[in-house]
């Protein structure tokens, strides 16, 4: 198995993305976009639709000409080099298998078309379907394929000519879940064994946190940030950010020194950095506490009056709903079986670490 | 509500077999009470159509092959006895081969390109390939005629711009008999391609390319395959349509290039010798059916005319 795989590996290519743009006639899918994918990276586009998240994953693919902007790979210029020189492999939402051809025949495809001698394309295919385990399924046509075993196939066209990057585009929207966590893991596991940079599109932030070593996330055909999985959701820049990845408390208001003054209440919280914009307080469920009213809150800690409204066993821990006040809801994850047990109806206080909470301004992008 | 009894639908034979093993289990009445049934014999018309003006004729011009001018074989034995005939026949075959190899390689880049075009375009070819269809055939013909004659437009025009100093022969041989039947059938040749080719995912294109196939390579090897249902559509009803043609060739024709239809329609008017005529026209039927026999052996019929999935 592992043999196999070490067959198929290959050094994948770095990716350079220089400003690219793409405009319709009236609209602009994707706006001076810049992006530099390691080689051997795995990446994730991140974004709502209509983000252009696609659209800059067709652009380099070369499906789709960009109005302005340079695609490097490996250090050479290829924005004007056609699809099917680019030697990138593809796996779309939609599998796009060739119902005419059996499962053997699609993964030999690519090979056929780079003239590789009949007995290597017999090799070659034996393992890529080895890979995904489909070798006893080579007579079946795809019309005979469950959506998984589709998929599956897709990416086994898509390694088997080892390609300088392997491309997805929403691979596994179409399955259902249990089989998309199955798959998640598939694909990262052909990617630590394989070694090619893989650029992957996905809407769904828990795949995109789960599988990338990257994220990049993007909005309204900009990018919005780039960093690990962890960057992101402990470190977001904006409020788009926080809020599309993770769940997040968030209170708008304006940052002053070490102080943010929320806008609403004028509470007077205490925050880790000092700064003076409008912005929004970020505070993820996890770091928010719960502690019965009138015990001992640890030094540095912000603390919010509230009632309990709701509380969930979600087996690991608890996620609880605390009113505030002025009415608003803030989320807390505290663990299961802590010191204190929230009841419904009752006061809580909430505390965290002032270190803990973050602001974002409102407009990072005026930052250069 | 006896006619329930002469045609039941499919769904009245298949309930009342499945019924048969398990009687005893009860069964839910059915609600649409009989409204299937009811909406079957709407076929009724056109059956009683078919079987008074095409059933019982052929069984008559059957007959007649067999007892005119006296019972036995003998219309038969002249026909394949005489090679005169059966070049008549080979003939008819020849042509409506040529005709659809004709028709295919103009009617498939035809309808390649509706699909290509946007809808102003796409209507505008449309309605190119059906006004033909929508005038008679013996106009067209006769049109034909006057555009290919030594005297005729096309000869006239290359003459007045120098290309040519002796007309071209076009007309009264088997050139004029491609042009003008080739025309007619065009319709049949290219919507059928152009259904299949509608449905085609062009995405699958795209893919092939990604995945290192050139743009033609991506066309032959994935495009065109997926196109086949259309063009064996298109190839039987153009070669079948074809074999039966009768005014085209016998205005546009010469002497060598006579087909059966014209063949039967001399003997029928000119001689009256209708058993001859009839044994021809059974002739014909019988091999094209055999020659569809022979097709079905190799391809899904039902499936390429749309029958089944």
């Amino acid at each position: 198995m592992n043999e196999t795989i070490a067959a198929l590996a290959g050094t994948g290519a770095s990716i350079d993305v220089q400003g690219i743009s793409k405009r319709y006639r009236d609209t602009t899918a994707l706006d001076d976009v810049s992006l530099q994918v390691k080689a051997g990276e795995f990446i994730t586009l991140l974004g709502a639709s209509g983000s252009g998240k696609s659209t800059l994953l067709n652009i380099i693919a070369g499906f789709i000409e960009p109005t302005s902007g340079r695609i490097e790979v490996a250090g050479k210029d290829i924005t004007t080099v056609p699809p099917y020189k680019r030697d990138l492999g593809m796996v779309f939402q939609h599998y796009a298998l060739f119902p005419h051809m059996d499962v053997w025949e699609n993964v030999a495809f690519p090979l056929r078309r780079r003239k590789v001698a009949r007995a290597e394309v017999e090799r070659q295919v034996r393992q890529a379907l080895d890979v995904v385990e489909l070798g006893r399924l080579a007579k079946r046509r795809p019309s005979e394929l469950s959506g998984g075993q589709q998929q599956r196939v897709a990416l086994a066209r898509a390694i088997v000519f080892r390609p300088r990057a392997l491309l997805m585009d929403e691979p596994l929207g179409a399955l259902d879940k249990r089989l998309r966590e199955q798959l998640q893991l598939e694909i990262k596991r052909l990617h630590s064994e394989l070694g090619t940079t893989f650029v992957f599109v996905t809407h769904d932030q828990e795949e995109a946190l789960a599988m990338s070593d990257r994220i990049a996330v993007l909005r309204d055909g900009a990018l919005v940030q780039v960093g690990t999985p962890e960057e992101l959701y402990e470190r977001p820049s904006s409020r788009y950010t926080a809020e599309f990845l993770g769940e997040s408390n968030i209170f708008t208001g304006h940052h002053r020194g070490a102080r943010f003054i929320d806008a609403t209440t004028k509470a007077d919280l205490a925050v880790g950095e000092t700064g003076d914009c409008a912005g929004a307080l970020v505070l993820r469920p996890e770091h928010a506490h719960l502690a019965a009213p009138g015990s001992d809150i640890p030094i540095g800690h912000n603390v919010l009056n509230g009632v309990v409204r709701d509380v969930i066993y979600l087996g690991s821990g608890l996620r609880v709903e605390v009113t505030l006040p002025d009415g608003r809801a803030i989320v807390s994850r505290p663990a299961a079986r802590g010191r204190y047990t929230p009841e419904p109806g009752t006061g809580v206080l909430v505390h965290w670490h002032a270190e803990r909470a973050l602001v974002v301004p409102d407009h990072p992008s005026v930052a250069p | 509500m006896a006619c329930q009894v002469t045609v039941p639908s499919t769904r009245e034979r298949v309930s009342a077999h499945d019924a048969d093993p398990a009687p005893a289990a009860p069964r839910p009445p059915r609600r649409a009470g009989g409204l299937l049934d009811r909406w079957g014999s709407l076929v009724l018309p056109l059956v009683a159509f078919l079987l008074v003006v095409f059933v019982l004729p052929l069984a008559f011009v059957l007959a007649q092959s067999f007892t005119e001018p006296e019972p036995g074989l003998q219309n038969y034995t002249d026909f394949f006895g005489s090679p005169v005939y059966l070049d008549v026949l080979a003939n008819t075959f020849r042509i409506a081969g040529m005709v659809t190899v004709v028709t295919l390689l103009l009617g498939f880049p035809y309808a390649y390109l509706m699909t290509l075009a946007g809808p102003f375009w796409r209507g505008v070819l449309m309605v190119a390939v059906l006004v033909p269809f929508w005038t008679s055939l013996l106009i067209r013909t006769f049109a034909w005629v006057l555009m290919l004659s030594d005297t005729g437009v096309i000869n006239t025009v290359l003459r007045e711009i120098g290309l040519i100093s002796e007309p071209l022969p076009l007309l009264r041989n088997l050139t004029g008999v491609l042009i003008g039947m080739s025309q007619v059938m065009l319709p049949f040749a290219v919507l059928p391609m152009y259904a299949t080719m509608r449905s085609v995912d062009r995405r699958l294109v795209q893919a092939a390319e990604g995945l290192g196939a050139t743009p033609l390579q991506a066309f032959w090897r994935v495009y065109a395959p997926l196109t086949a249902p259309g063009v064996a559509a298109a190839t039987l009803l153009v070669f079948v349509s074809s074999l039966g043609f009768y005014v085209t060739p016998a205005l546009l024709g010469g002497p060598g290039d006579v087909m059966i239809g014209e063949l039967i329609a001399k003997q029928l008017s000119g001689v009256l010798r209708w058993g001859f005529a009839s044994a021809l026209a059974i002739a014909l039927l019988v091999v094209t059916g055999l020659l569809l026999a022979l097709v079905a052996r190799f391809v899904d019929l039902r499936r390429m005319l749309g029958g089944a999935r």
